[in-house]
């Protein structure tokens, strides 16, 4: 927690989300939500979060790991709502992080909060598709 | 977001705060006006994290967001960045009205920083409480500020005769409506 730190040369493997984490989630905006969720076909599922919110930073490495699992089958993007406010209130997204999942571009199911272990994770992730 | 002015001099750090925070917003605050000389040059450039990963890569290849969110980071002119307690320490040493007790924090004996020690503590002792001062982008605090929160919230509970809230297993979800206002 004190430490002064040089620059690293490259993500540290103790912090698996840092730098590569843009790479596996794609960021939707308003402006490309439509063209990134809603009209895609099949499963997507969408992560309402914000960078400032403990929650979401434990859950991160854990998303991470599912959207490399899921990926053949299933879409993972996610929504910054201390930018997109919209978004969230269209969505009825009032905590973060808030997963919901769409299907051919209407949402299907969600879940709020969900727990930071890897299956029950791939349990919320993929059983409204099952 | 807004990129450091041109003007500012480059040998100046950059403290980081969470803008979603009000506790953070007002030591920011309090930085930011202690810090300008009455020339209007300031010793410590204040910016608040935002939410692009990718600008603040571009002020630093090293910084990540989650990082930044989750310990306050200061910038050094060389390149380095101080965290946490050694990032307030170095704050303290540059404002002109804290900096006549701050060289205490270099005091060392036997390797051993007594000084920065306790500030280190002081320092992990308020991120864990900012939670209990209002502060809704907090998320998860540890265990015993967790029993704090819970006996207020229990006590609330009686006084205004309402259920408790439910609670997720690892704790509230963070609530956004803060940031919609």
């Amino acid at each position: 927690m004190n430490e002064t730190r040089a620059l690293p040369e490259s993500p540290s493997p103790t912090r698996p989300h840092a730098i590569v984490a843009d790479e596996a989630i794609r960021t939707a905006t308003s402006a490309t939500f439509g063209a990134l969720v809603l009209n895609q076909a099949g499963p997507i599922a969408v992560e309402f979060m914000s960078y400032g919110c403990a929650h979401c930073r434990v859950l991160e490495p854990v998303l991470q790991q599912a959207a490399a699992m899921v990926k053949s089958t299933e879409k993972i993007v996610r929504v910054n709502v201390a930018i997109d406010h919209e978004l969230a209130a269209r969505y009825d997204v009032n905590v973060t992080p808030t997963l919901v999942m769409f299907l051919d571009g209407a949402p299907v199911a969600r879940a709020q909060g969900p727990r930071p272990h890897l299956p029950s994770l791939l349990a919320v992730l993929t059983g409204p598709f099952a | 977001m807004t990129r450091t002015p041109r003007t500012q001099p480059r040998d100046t750090p950059i403290l980081l705060f969470d803008d979603q925070c009000g506790v953070c917003r007002r030591i920011a605050r309090w930085v930011s006006a202690s810090a300008r000389d009455r020339s209007g040059a300031t010793r410590v450039i204040v910016r608040p994290i935002g939410s692009d990963p990718a600008a603040l890569r571009a002020l630093h290849p090293g910084l990540d967001i989650w990082d930044a969110y989750a310990t306050i980071h200061l910038l050094m002119p060389d390149g380095s960045m101080r965290l946490g307690g050694e990032a307030v320490a170095q704050v303290l040493r540059a404002l002109r009205s804290t900096a006549w007790f701050a060289w205490c924090f270099g005091i060392s004996i036997l390797g051993f920083r007594p000084f920065q020690a306790v500030l280190n503590v002081a320092y992990a002792i308020l991120a864990d409480v900012r939670p209990l001062f209002g502060c809704d982008s907090c998320g998860t605090s540890s265990g015993w500020v967790r029993a704090i929160r819970w006996v207020i919230g229990s006590l609330r509970a009686v006084i205004s005769k309402k259920p408790r809230p439910q609670v997720t297993p690892h704790g509230s979800p963070h609530p956004i409506a803060a940031l919609r206002a």
